[in-house]
């Protein structure tokens, strides 16, 4: 764990003490060496489930994919807003890299955590870098609201949790992750149980977020700038996704017949946001509530509590983050040359940019689960489960499956194809950077389809 | 002023405290907390303003009705019980008044009604003062009486005073006067847990004056008293006004900075109570306060504009006096928190 986290606190004597000319360059390539060294987790030789532990970080089967995503991501944000920061001052540059940095730290310490207590501090220690890059460096004045929204949704969710997993220390005299399953099942009877059961989960579900709390991330992903989106869509839900299938472990003899709401409210969550998707204008709030779409199923997956739901749950996690991340990188480079979100108002590219096309054809493709791409396996796996589960589902979430296959198409068809409007005359061409930028997201997913078993979880 | 005359105002005000600090007797108690009243008295005046003078005479009404009803109420002890000593406080008619004129010497709500007025009428550094050190006598002797007190009421008080101090502030645009209500909310916390863990109230306040310390040297070096005056504030110094806005969040209580220390511990003994639905209240209260350290943090830093602006840094720096105090208590103020555990081992000593 230490062979990933100290290198990343160097990375701040890095950013600050590097001339101005190579800051770039070096901040890039320590985090991909970082990156690097963090595929190790992936070599999986213990037999207890945790590995490379000390007293307060380990990893499990469960953690080690988000690690490594989470890793993974910190180079590309730092790629990806290379061209719209570096014409700042110096100094705010290197705060933004650094606010980069310490969300990576507090990140990699709440995947890692091993007390849950622990992991909740992280958790929210990852707000407030977060609110930074949103408000400080989004675009519009409206970032003000969407950081708000951002930060008063995520707290009044997670306050709550704080408070019952307090009383869950009281109870079993211990909050560490080793130990927790083995405690004495709790009788949970009265009224306040099933409220604390509700406070355990309702701040994951936030985060998700599920569709109903989920009114922040439209906003907060139009606002931000580039690694906000990034990281916003790719690692931070996702903290929602693996809280809950922490605190899954404790919750058992509860979450049976109190989770139904939750399942109804996530699938149907598939339909509404997949039909915002579908007449939607703004690029990226598009892609936002795609993310939101797929986080419903990554929801239901949870709650309904078999292998293969939280195989399916933590498969689409990752490609999900991977294939999302990577079409906020392909809005953003078509933002940067037309300065605008409007999908109307930016047709045609493939005339101008062909290859570039050709990464959103396969982004998109990653984005509708085509076969063989690990997208495809979580949704499947989740959609099995789900069918397993109560046969009416599937009405749900092949309705859905449906619709996304539409608005990814519509995407691509939108942004891409179709008559190049008169107003576009002059685009920058693409940069080799940016080429880099959408390969490096696009060869995990791709050479993910021949290794799935790294991502498969606790089933594996 | 007067350096003499300073000087004597300055060490009287610490005598007074001190004085009740070491006291066992009320009517010693009730004297040391008479003498720092008298002392801030002629320094609160300092600037002849008419603020400065309505908010003294505020201040000296509020305290000397409080003072007098500690004075009653000991009385009322001395003739019911025939006790004068401070912790044998034991009829409910002496210590229920004791912990309301305590709570109206501190502000606490539903008393609180004079703190934002008079802090509005006082210049920074008094405004430091008066929401530092004059917290501390207060807290002494409602530590000492804090058993034989009534628990739901102390409760009622606390959960009232997080509640209020954050409604109060949302509509404020005067500094000084969202500092008091923040003063207010922080003071409930430590009240909300004064019967269960009296070493965690301590904690709170110690916290506490570290953070709203780091606040005032900041706006004295700024020199800002409204939100719309810290806008510009990043050009004086952009070091301080990046880490003004995360002194603020950690008044706020966020993690990974200091001030949710106080905040979690406080959650964990008031659940370890048996206070869950308390202990849930406060906590959303405080995202009531919350909401304007937040839109201080837009104001100050969060606002400027993402590229070069054509304002330059000025060319005065004359803050040289108040800096070294300034940096230290702010680290203070930004990385305790991973002394947590260091510091509940302490409280347990």
């Amino acid at each position: 764990m230490l062979k990933i986290l100290i290198p990343t606190l160097m990375l701040f004597p890095t950013i600050w003490f590097s001339p101005a000319k190579w800051l770039w360059t070096t901040s890039i390539a320590q985090s991909l060496v970082i990156a690097l060294a963090s595929l190790s987790w992936l070599k999986w030789s213990s037999e207890t489930g945790w590995s490379s532990s000390n007293l307060y970080l380990a990893t499990d089967p469960l953690s080690t994919p988000l690690l490594v995503l989470t890793c993974w991501l910190l180079p590309l944000m730092v790629l990806a807003s290379q061209n719209h920061i570096s014409p700042e001052p110096l100094n705010r540059q290197r705060t933004y890299i650094s606010l980069l940095v310490s969300l990576q730290m507090f990140l990699i310490l709440a995947f890692g955590a091993t007390e849950i207590i622990m992991f909740y501090i992280m958790f929210e220690a990852t707000l407030l870098p977060t609110l930074i890059i949103i408000t400080r460096w989004g675009n519009q004045t409206e970032r003000l609201n969407a950081g708000t929204y951002f930060l008063f949704y995520t707290l009044a969710g997670s306050l709550p949790l704080l408070v019952a997993l307090l009383l869950l220390q009281n109870d079993s005299g211990t909050l560490s992750m080793f130990t927790l399953q083995y405690t004495q099942p709790m009788h949970l009877l009265t009224w306040g149980n099933k409220l604390w059961w509700a406070a355990c989960l309702l701040a994951f579900l936030v985060k998700m977020p599920v569709y109903g709390v989920h009114l922040w991330l439209p906003k907060a992903h139009v606002e931000a700038p580039i690694a906000g989106s990034m990281i916003l869509a790719a690692v931070l839900l996702k903290l929602g996704g693996y809280g809950m299938m922490r605190m899954m472990v404790m919750l058992d003899p509860l979450t049976k017949e109190l989770a139904y709401p939750f399942i109804v409210l996530a699938l149907w969550g598939i339909i509404m946001t997949g039909s915002i998707c579908l007449r939607q204008t703004d690029l990226k709030s598009l892609i936002a509530y795609s993310s939101v779409g797929h986080m419903g199923l990554v929801a239901g997956g949870i709650l309904i509590q078999t292998p293969w739901g939280f195989t399916g749950a933590i498969i689409l996690m990752i490609a999900h983050g991977l294939a999302s991340s990577a079409l906020f990188c392909l809005a953003n480079t078509s933002y940067e040359r037309t300065h605008s979100r409007t999908m109307l108002l930016a047709r045609g590219m493939q005339m101008i940019l062909p290859l570039m096309t050709t990464w959103w054809f396969v982004a998109s493709l990653a984005n509708l689960a085509l076969p063989p791409l690990p997208n495809l396996m979580g949704e499947l796996m989740i959609i099995t489960s789900m069918f397993n589960w109560s046969h009416w589902t599937l009405l749900l979430t092949g309705l859905g499956t449906l619709i996304t296959a539409s608005y990814s198409l519509y995407l691509f068809l939108m942004t891409q194809r179709g008559p190049l409007p008169s107003h576009i005359i002059a685009l920058e061409p693409t940069h080799t950077r940016e080429h880099l930028l959408i390969t490096l997201h696009l060869i995990p997913i791709i050479l993910l389809i021949l290794k799935p078993e790294l991502m498969w979880g606790w089933c594996f | 002023m007067n350096p003499y005359v300073l000087t004597i105002l300055l060490s009287s005000l610490g005598l007074g405290t001190i004085l009740t600090f070491a006291s066992s007797h009320w009517l010693l108690a009730w004297m040391g907390l008479e003498i720092n009243t008298l002392a801030i008295i002629p320094i609160m005046a300092q600037q002849s303003h008419p603020r400065a003078i309505e908010a003294t005479t505020k201040y000296f009404l509020t305290q000397a009705t409080a003072a007098a009803m500690i004075l009653f109420a000991s009385t009322t002890n001395a003739w019911l019980v025939g006790e004068w000593e401070i912790h044998q406080l034991s009829h409910p008619l002496a210590t229920t008044t004791v912990m309301l004129a305590l709570a109206l010497k501190l502000g606490l709500a539903p008393v609180h009604f004079w703190l934002p007025e008079v802090l509005q009428g006082l210049e920074l550094t008094t405004g430091l003062i008066l929401s530092t050190w004059q917290k501390l006598a207060p807290f002494a002797l409602m530590i000492q009486v804090a058993p034989t007190i009534n628990s739901s009421l102390l409760i009622a008080m606390g959960l009232l005073s997080t509640l209020v101090g954050g409604w109060g502030g949302l509509n404020q645009t005067q500094l000084r006067k969202i500092l008091a209500y923040s003063s207010i909310a922080h003071l409930g916390w430590m009240v909300l847990i004064l019967q269960y863990a009296p070493s965690l109230t301590l904690l709170s306040l110690f916290l506490y004056i570290i953070m709203t310390s780091s606040a005032f040297l900041t706006l004295k070096t700024n020199n800002s008293l409204t939100i719309n005056t810290l806008a510009t504030s990043w050009t004086k110094s952009p070091t301080l006004a990046a880490l003004t806005a995360l002194v603020l969040l950690s008044l706020g209580g966020l993690p990974p900075l200091s001030g949710f220390m106080p905040k979690w511990l406080i959650l964990q003994e008031l659940t370890k109570q048996g206070l869950p639905l308390s202990a849930t209240l406060a906590a959303m209260t405080a995202l009531l306060s919350l909401y304007f350290y937040l839109r201080l943090c837009y104001a100050m830093t969060l606002t400027i504009y993402p590229n070069t602006l054509t304002a330059t840094a000025p060319w005065r720096l004359n803050f040289t006096l108040i800096t070294l105090p300034l940096s230290i208590i702010t680290i203070l103020a930004l990385g305790l928190l991973p002394l947590t555990p260091a510091v509940t081992t302490l409280l347990t000593l």
